[in-house]
Formats: C-alpha cells, sequence, structure tokens
C-alpha cells in the first residue's frame, strides 16, 4: 500500500516538474512579449502613471499565468479575513520559497515588491521589476529606500515585503527586519500581514525540483496606525511576526 | 561605575525600548541573532545608550566589533573610563 502511495507520488511529481519548466519557459518566452505589447502600443496615449499600472498589471497577470502552470498537481488557496482589504496598505509575508514572488499576484491592488539584490540581476524578470519600480532594500541607504517607499505608498501603490529578507524553507521563520515597519510608522499606512503556507517544496530552498501539495495564502486583518502607532519599531516587527508565526501554526496544525 | 550597575542599566535600555525580558538578556546572547536587533535597530540602540549614559560614541569604530552582550556591557565600562 504504501509502495502505491509512493508511486503515486513521485508520477504526481514527475508529471508536474516535466510540464512545469516547459510550461514556464513556453509562458515567459511568448506571455511577457505579449503583455509588453499590450502595454506598450497604447502607452503613448497615457499618463506615465497610467502606464505604470498597466506594467505593474501585467506582471500580475504573468505571475498568475505561471502558477496556473502548476495546475492540477499545485494548488492555490486564497484565503482572507472578513472585509475589503486597505488601499493601499504594506503585505508584509514569511519567505519560505522562490514561488513567493509570484503568490503576490494573488493580492488585490496594484503591487512593488522589495527584494533583495540578486533578483534584480535575473534576465528578464529582474530588468521588469526594475522597470516595475520594485525596491531593492540593499542597494540603497534606508532614507532613501524609505522617501521611494513613501513615494509608492503616496500614489496608491501597495508595497509588498519579505522582512525576514531570505527564504526559511522548511525551518523555522527567521527574524524579520524593521526597514518597512519603520516605513509604516512614518506613512501610517495600514499592514496586512500573510501567510503562506504549503509553499516550503515548491520548490525546496536550493533546489529546482517541485513537489505536489496546496498552497495557502492568507491575509489577515489589517493592523492599522491606531494599533501600532506608539510601537517602536523593533516591537512592530516582533509582534507582527508573532502574528503570522501563530497564524501559520494554526493553519498547519489541521 | 561598577560592572553591575551597567550591565543593569544597560539591560534597562533593552527592556524599555526594545520591550525585551530580563531573562533573555543573559551576557552571552548574540544581539543580532538571538536578540534580534537589526542594523536599523542597533543605531535606535546606540542613541538609547549614548541618552542613558549621557556620553557620545556614535562614531566610534570598537563598536563594529561588538556582537554579545557581554561585549556591549564592556564597552560601556571602557568608554566610561576613557570619559
Amino acid at each position: 500500500m504504501d509502495e502505491q502511495v509512493d508511486m503515486s507520488e513521485f508520477l504526481k511529481a514527475l508529471c508536474l516538474n516535466m510540464l512545469f519548466y516547459p510550461l514556464f519557459l513556453l509562458v515567459s518566452l511568448i506571455g511577457i512579449p505579449l503583455l509588453t505589447l499590450f502595454v506598450a502600443i497604447p502607452a503613448p496615449f497615457r499618463s506615465h502613471r497610467q502606464n505604470m499600472r498597466a506594467f505593474r498589471l501585467m506582471i500580475v497577470r504573468y505571475g498568475r499565468l505561471v502558477l496556473g502552470s502548476m495546475l492540477p498537481w499545485v494548488r492555490i488557496a486564497k484565503e482572507q479575513s472578513d472585509g475589503t482589504l486597505p488601499q493601499p496598505c504594506i503585505y508584509i509575508c514569511n519567505h519560505r520559497s522562490a514561488s513567493d514572488p509570484f503568490l503576490m499576484a494573488l493580492l488585490p491592488g496594484e503591487i512593488v515588491q522589495v527584494v533583495n539584490v540578486w533578483p534584480f540581476h535575473l534576465p528578464i524578470l529582474g530588468w521588469f521589476a526594475k522597470w516595475a519600480g520594485y525596491l531593492s532594500v540593499k542597494e540603497m541607504p534606508f532614507e532613501a529606500f524609505a522617501e521611494a517607499a513613501a513615494g509608492r505608498l503616496e500614489q496608491g501603490i501597495n508595497i509588498a515585503a519579505f522582512p525576514e529578507g531570505t527564504r526559511s524553507g522548511e525551518g523555522p521563520m527567521g527574524p524579520f527586519h524593521s526597514s518597512m515597519f519603520r516605513v509604516a510608522l512614518d506613512t501610517r499606512v495600514p499592514v496586512v500581514p500573510v501567510c503562506i503556507s504549503g509553499n516550503e517544496r515548491i520548490p525546496p530552498k536550493g533546489s529546482w525540483h517541485l513537489k505536489p501539495g496546496t498552497i495557502r495564502v492568507r491575509a489577515l486583518p489589517p493592523v492599522t496606525a491606531d494599533t501600532y502607532g506608539e510601537w517602536s519599531p523593533f516591537v512592530f516587527k516582533n509582534r507582527i511576526h508573532d502574528l503570522i508565526e501563530k497564524e501559520l501554526e494554526i493553519m498547519e496544525s489541521k | 561605575m561598577q560592572k553591575d550597575e551597567i550591565r543593569a542599566q544597560v539591560n534597562e535600555v533593552f527592556i524599555e525600548e526594545f520591550e525585551l525580558n530580563l531573562a533573555d538578556l543573559k551576557p552571552e546572547a548574540q544581539i543580532f541573532q538571538e536578540l534580534g536587533l537589526d542594523s536599523l535597530d542597533i543605531v535606535d540602540l546606540i542613541v538609547a545608550l549614548q541618552k542613558k549614559f549621557g556620553v557620545n560614541f556614535r562614531s566610534d569604530e570598537r563598536i563594529r566589533e561588538i556582537r554579545t552582550l557581554d561585549d556591549l556591557y564592556h564597552f560601556i565600562g571602557r568608554i566610561g573610563q576613557e570619559k
């Protein structure tokens, strides 16, 4: 019986890996130029702001196409607390896998992500991230980063960040860096904690080998300035860390 | 200032400014890895310590060598002697 289950899991993983990577390439090679054309053709007739919004929407569509390429072996469940999420806001997410940035396509609103140095240097995807105004937290002094982040929020753009700074894989959540919490304290924008569960092996850290499974993305109720206004950045980052950690325990105990 | 007094006052800063528990403030605790402070929190820590001890050491290169709470206690002690 166990052997049958093992064989079934093996076949599922085989199908997933054999189909996903060619599809990912296809989606990237055909989807990116096509989506770019949809943005580029009307560009001269729109304002810079409208073009940037369209460009970021294109990235969301690309992200959804990539996520869709993993179906049916990887299912994705978007879960949200009652009510709509405030816009703009800062999405604070735990970070287990390289698939996390693609999952941001499930969150509402126009989004830029806070990224580490290396994603900016990826061919094509890195260039698009740069053009879309993503923020590279390690490539600028904090003051410049905070100013750029506040500028995005002023324009109504949400910011998604992974304050662990690196993937935790199947281990415990790493400590948070306080940069985005300082931006929240300066701008008084609501913070939405986002729990990502189930993708620790999609793919595992240090591997390309995807495992079938279900990824759950759960946005928790926003934490507004009325609540966090008096907190220090250190206390703020740790309280949101604890909120996400406890919710992940609940999500994974079922 | 006595060592115990320095230790108590430094711990007070961690408890008041960072809401850490006294039980976590062991001399061997790593400030980054175990107490969870990041590079920006360190700036806040320096400001709070300067205020507490009435000294200015922000540009002191020896800060870079501090790893544990014990290192910090010794550093503050040396600063006090040099004052």
